[in-house]
């Protein structure tokens, strides 16, 4: 007997019994398509991190105090990393195009009757082009307005519009705790990131925020929160962050451990996607569970339906089915229904992938891997769950299977 | 004339110490091509096991069993599914057709498993239900068919791997005796074109239409080359 009628006859067998077959394949049709969906938005999620953090440039390095594995210990380390070490790095470091320190508060935010909590940041003019971030409307502050200790502030697009509403509000005053700036700018809207949203940001000169909002002076200077640093190019990253260590152990005078760290872009977009890839296989293996528990059904109702089809067995040895035809049968059949249901729940994943796509920020994707993957993994199961049956079915006597009536 | 069934001193025994149950106690039985016998003996005389041992379906516990001067006692699972493909066909009371499968569908399935190809299996099952007369009823289900349609598509899938030896088990037990003399016309009829039959049956009216009576009793032939008209003699010895 060769493949195609075997195949031909269990379509029939299981066409002839729609509605157990449709049951049957459910366990697999939810298991698959929930791998299938998890697997896409775990991999969206990941591009998603990835292309937010790709988006702020790749050649950026962060300066961050303290150590770096260590930042949670009971005795909170004197912050070192301060405002004159970023101008030292700007003058000093060759590789170094552009650097923004920054010291980061929490404020309250108000104009008139309005008032809402935001993240007010510090910063110098380099910080918009540092961090690849622009100006909608209006201006971001100068080195001049740093100098002058101005009052100006620049505002996120969430923030202008929680305060502003549709107004422009290029020329008004608002208050950042008690003190009044007059915004000068707004920015281009980024998108909320990783639970940080510049969007509801505010912007002023470092020196302004020290001087009356914030700022913290250390016996070795200004304290800042850390320090943006964009190298000349992607490729003198490595260089730039070399360059900047020793410049810092020189200039705090270290001699065993470091009480700053530096990430660059790289690394960070390393982590984000390591971290959506772990999150991609705990959802990946969840769903596995309900395939494995789909697998189990269909064996379930493969024994139950060898215990009914008990005659039809017996029949077909009568004629000369051997043992191995029998077995055959109930494997296909089993492999049929396992294939059936991952290609219908794939599809119910790809469609669920694509309208997560549609309706969250998520580039969801269907990779033709994990569609393979789903389906090959669905016949082996069936495979597999279709042994013990298909087992039972090939053993039994054809005098007792003909006796059953 | 040549043998096609031989049993030399087969014996089946059941069970095991205490529980040992000889349902059949060395027996000789020789059949040879173109016989038309009936077993007959009373439930648990052994006539039943003789016929799964004849029809390849169970091994003898010893003796030997020569098929076609084969002998078969010691062949595999694999080679006895061979053997009653290709040499046996079967008929029994409760028909056993598939009934997802049309008639014609019924009729190919010894093929399917002799590994004849598709076009040839068709034409061939197309024939032999033209035979037994239902030409016209190809295309239906056991359950759109009479009980004697169904049995002579049964009959139909016996014959279409042209066995030589046809085994049927009480074939009229499920039919009224009207669709019972049309099998046994049938019957007749593929007797005279060579086959041997051999049938199980205990109704005597179905066993005058043999040649040949073989009874059981206690799993030994108590009678062997009984003439059908005496079977009621030995019914009331009994």
């Amino acid at each position: 007997m060769d493949w195609s009628e075997s195949v031909g006859m269990a379509v029939r067998t299981l066409s002839a019994n729609r509605l157990r077959s449709v049951l049957t394949v459910l366990g697999i049709i939810i298991g698959n398509g929930a791998v299938i969906a998890m697997v896409g938005v775990g991999e969206g999620a990941r591009r998603y991190a990835t292309d937010q953090l790709q988006s702020l440039g790749t050649n950026l390095l962060f300066v961050v105090p303290g150590q770096e594995n260590a930042r949670r210990r009971g005795v909170e380390a004197p912050n070192t990393l301060t405002f004159e070490d970023a101008e030292a790095i700007l003058r000093q470091v060759p590789t170094v195009d552009q650097v923004a320190p920054q010291i980061t508060d929490s404020q309250l935010a108000s104009y008139r009757a309005r008032t809402t909590r935001t993240t007010l940041i510090g910063t110098t003019a380099s910080y918009a082009p540092v961090q690849n971030f622009a100006v909608a409307a209006g201006r971001f502050f100068t080195d001049l307005d740093v100098e002058r200790n101005s009052r100006v502030a620049v505002l996120g697009a969430d923030l202008a519009e929680k305060l502003f509403g549709t107004k422009s509000p290029l020329g008004e005053r608002v208050r950042f705790g008690s003190v009044s700036f007059q915004v000068i700018g707004v920015m281009e809207a980024k998108g909320a990131f990783l639970g940080s949203n510049r969007d509801d940001a505010a912007f002023i000169p470092i020196s302004t925020m020290s001087n009356l909002i914030a700022g913290r002076r250390s016996p070795y200077g200004l304290s800042v929160g850390f320090i943006s640093v964009s190298a000349r190019d992607e490729e003198s990253i490595e260089a730039a962050a070399f360059q900047i260590t020793n410049l810092l152990r020189r200039r705090h005078k270290i001699t065993l451990d470091d009480d700053f760290y530096i990430r660059t872009q790289k690394d960070a977009v390393a982590i984000a996607s390591n971290v959506a890839s772990a999150l991609t296989i705990v959802l990946a293996a969840t769903a596995a569970i309900s395939l494995l528990v789909g697998g189990i059904g269909i064996m379930n109702i493969m024994l139950v339906s060898v215990t009914e089809r008990t005659q039809e067995i017996g029949l077909r040895k009568a004629i000369g089915a051997d043992p191995a035809d029998i077995l055959t049968q109930f494997l296909i059949e089993a492999v049929i229904l396992a294939v059936v249901g991952g290609l219908l729940g794939t599809a119910l994943g790809g469609a669920t992938v694509i309208l997560i796509g549609i309706y969250t920020p998520l580039e969801t994707v269907v990779s033709l891997g994990s569609v393979l993957l789903a389906v090959s993994v669905s016949g082996g199961i069936g495979l597999i769950f279709g042994v013990v049956p298909a087992r039972r079915a090939a053993a039994l006597d054809p005098i007792v299977a003909l006796r059953s009536a | 004339m040549t043998t096609v069934i031989r049993l030399e001193a087969v014996s089946k025994v059941y069970g095991q110490g205490e529980a040992e149950i000889h349902a059949l106690r060395a027996i000789n039985l020789v059949v040879a091509a173109g016989e038309y016998c009936a077993i007959m003996g009373a439930s648990g005389s052994g006539k039943s096991t003789a016929m799964n041992i004849i029809g390849c379906l169970d091994r003898p516990s010893s003796g030997a069993y020569y098929l076609d001067g084969e002998n078969v006692a010691g062949l595999s699972e694999t080679q006895l599914a061979h053997i009653r493909n290709r040499k046996i066909g079967f008929v029994f009371q409760q028909f056993h057709l598939l009934p997802q499968l049309t008639a014609l569908e019924n009729v190919t399935l010894p093929l399917v498993y002799a590994g004849v190809a598709g076009r040839e299996r068709l034409e061939r099952a197309k024939q032999v239900l033209d035979q037994v007369g239902l030409s016209h009823r190809l295309d239906n289900r056991p359950n759109q068919l009479s009980g004697g349609q169904q049995q002579r598509v049964a009959i139909a899938r016996a014959m279409v791997n042209q066995p030589l030896l046809l085994l049927a088990d009480e074939p009229t037990g499920a039919l009224d005796s009207r669709t019972s003399h049309e099998v046994m016309d049938l019957f007749a009829q593929l007797h005279s074109q060579g086959i041997t039959i051999v049938m199980v049956t205990h109704e005597p009216d179905i066993a005058r239409c043999s040649q040949r009576v073989i009874w059981f009793r206690d799993g030994q032939v108590i009678h062997d080359h009984l003439p059908p008209e005496e079977v009621g003699q030995v019914l009331f010895a009994l």
